[in-house]
């Protein structure tokens, strides 16, 4: 059988070589352009986070003892202001309340805001209704409870775990009284290493309650609002709430009570990703799980004391249609974003769905998201062996 | 061509003629030119086809060349008449010794079937690179994550109240909430937002 590249090699140079040529070349040019693809996609690997995958998760109490020991060379917070927090997160577990709760957040220039009608019993249940703005009451009532304190439950974000990790990542500052809601308020500031304030905290002088925070990122732009208005402090609850409440919907499980630090390192034994960081000086604080129709979801909470970051993870893939989500690239990654707030963010990689909530400036956010694993493009050998697989099922008769 | 000696020639070459044959055939050599150099061409062509077995690499060709002449199908050399025509012998040695394009040889067919091999292994390499992108295969659950579910439980995390995104499709009811003896969390949470100017 004669081949054209026979007839078109030239004397003296063998056709074999040319043949070698191509034989070499064509696998460089396959790796070459697989090089390529893969420069632009990102990790590929299941990484940690910058702080490596980490299966040492502190427990909360740990970052509680971490949280009294300021850095060193770092200004020590005001013991009157961390009393002052400390008296507030109590004071939203243990004081009877209601009131309106308006919660403003800006991201991406956007903002939104979200008004809820609050009524808290003490040491018991707190309802929360959400209303539509300009609309009437909207929604179903959310229940809650916080009997030992423990569960991070309190009024615009300040919990005990919360101000602990408050004292350990920032400089807390009395900053002395002020007024809202109408009451006079006792103010105490959280500032960086810098001086700029991060955030700034109103609290009930006479009941230490909060009643108004707002949130700065760093270049002191206002990202969070939150006030807490028409308050008052009697044990008149809401009159058509617990009817509705709990009546039709039968849950398909309650997560856990906050794991352990020792359940969570076991968990990262059990190809569970338990960063105990996260970028942006987060700190693994809390953690739950609970089961769903798809299997079991692990819930990690992440803060530094203001910024919190929820990542949950699900063994599975994403479904290949997400209605209400849009995908959209986030640190170099392909993701999808929950519509319109864009606060949800989820993605699959190596069999594991991860989504991410964020209450968190939007470098943090997209810090975050870059941290976690994504699948980049296969690698050249995976994809040949892949490729032969797929090869081979098809042909295969019995396949 | 009635002078010349024909196929006493050939029997010449091959031992066959007897001494008065062999004497006359010689006498009539020593001065007929032709029948020497038809001679001379036989005896090159019995030299070259005792030497095919043992074919040095460079006479490789040759071997092919022959094996095509005397093939089927093969261009065969020109037979007019008689075998032991001078003219015949001779061009059978020049087609012997002339290049002939279209037949492979046995170092050719080995390059040939190197091409070959090299070739469909190129082939299959880039198939297979082709069909070897694209997702792997998805042994787990298909999945869309809960947001309802997922924000409330966020909001626990948080200290604050549920902010879930209004533009979520009813999902089921999924759920949340402290799980405490006294009070088990049990509603879903619904929240609204609006958009700011």
């Amino acid at each position: 059988v004669f081949t054209p590249s026979y007839h078109l090699s030239r004397p003296g140079r063998p056709p074999w070589l040319l043949v070698a040529v191509l034989a070499l070349a064509m696998p460089g040019l396959l790796v070459t352009a697989c090089s390529r693809s893969a420069a632009g996609g990102g990790h590929g690997t299941p990484g940690a986070p910058g702080t490596g995958t980490a299966a040492a998760a502190p427990s909360p109490a740990r970052a509680s003892r971490a949280a009294a020991r300021p850095g060193p060379g770092r200004r020590p917070s005001s013991p009157l202001a961390l009393r002052l927090l400390s008296q507030a997160a109590q004071a939203a577990v243990a004081t009877t309340y209601q009131g309106e709760e308006i919660v403003t957040r800006w991201t991406n220039g956007s903002g939104s805001v979200l008004v809820s009608d609050i009524w808290h019993v003490s040491g018991g249940q707190t309802v929360t209704q959400t209303l539509a703005v300009g609309a009437a009451l909207s929604s179903r009532p959310y229940t809650s409870a916080d009997d030992d304190g423990q569960q991070p439950e309190g009024v615009l974000g300040v919990t005990v775990p919360l101000v602990q990790l408050l004292a350990a990542h920032y400089i807390v500052a009395y900053a002395g009284t002020g007024s809202a809601d109408s009451r006079t308020a006792q103010v105490v500031e959280a500032r960086r290493g810098d001086g700029s304030v991060a955030a700034r905290f109103w609290l009930d002088d006479a009941t230490k309650l909060p009643l108004e925070r707002e949130v700065f990122d760093s270049g002191t732009h206002v990202i969070s609002h939150d006030v807490f208005i028409k308050v008052r402090f009697s044990a008149a609850g809401p009159a058509a709430v617990p009817a509705q409440a709990g009546s039709d919907d039968d849950p398909p499980g309650p997560w856990t009570d906050p794991l352990s630090g020792a359940r969570l390192r076991a968990l990262s034994g059990q190809g569970w990703l338990v960063p105990a960081q996260l970028p942006g000086g987060l700190s693994l604080f809390t953690g739950a799980q609970t089961r769903t129709g798809t299997g079991t979801v692990l819930d990690l909470g992440y803060s530094d004391g203001l910024s919190v970051v929820s990542v949950f993870e699900q063994r599975g893939d994403l479904a290949a249609r997400l209605a209400g989500w849009q995908p959209a690239v986030v640190a170099g990654h392909l993701i999808y974003v929950a519509q319109p707030d864009q606060r949800s963010l989820t993605w699959d990689s190596h069999d594991m769905v991860y989504t991410v909530m964020a209450d968190a400036p939007a470098p943090t956010v997209d810090a975050v998201v870059g941290a976690l694993p994504h699948d980049g493009p296969p690698g050249f050998w995976q994809r040949m062996s892949r490729g032969f697989v797929r090869l081979a099922s098809w042909v295969n008769p019995f396949g | 061509m009635s002078h010349h000696l024909g196929d006493q020639l050939s029997a010449l070459v091959d031992g066959e003629l007897d001494g008065a044959e062999r004497d006359r055939v010689h006498a009539h050599l020593a001065r007929c030119e032709p029948c020497r150099a038809e001679v001379a061409d036989l005896r090159e062509l019995k030299r070259r086809l005792r030497t095919l077995g043992t074919a040095a690499p460079g006479q490789a060709a040759m071997t092919g060349r022959l094996i095509a002449l005397t093939g089927p199908g093969g261009p065969m050399p020109p037979r007019s008449g008689r075998r032991s025509r001078p003219a015949s012998g001779r061009r059978a040695v020049r087609a012997l010794t002339r290049p002939q394009p279209g037949r492979p040889g046995p170092s050719r067919r080995r390059r040939y079937l190197m091409l070959g091999t090299v070739s469909l292994v190129v082939g299959l390499s880039t198939v297979a690179f082709t069909v070897g992108g694209g997702g792997g295969a998805a042994p787990g659950p298909r999945i869309t994550p809960p947001v309802e579910m997922y924000s409330v439980e966020h909001a626990i995390t948080t200290g604050e109240v549920p902010f879930d995104p209004p533009a979520t499709p009813a999902a089921p009811a999924t759920t949340a909430g402290a799980a405490t003896p006294a009070a088990p969390a049990t509603a879903a949470a619904r929240a609204s937002a609006a958009s700011l100017p």
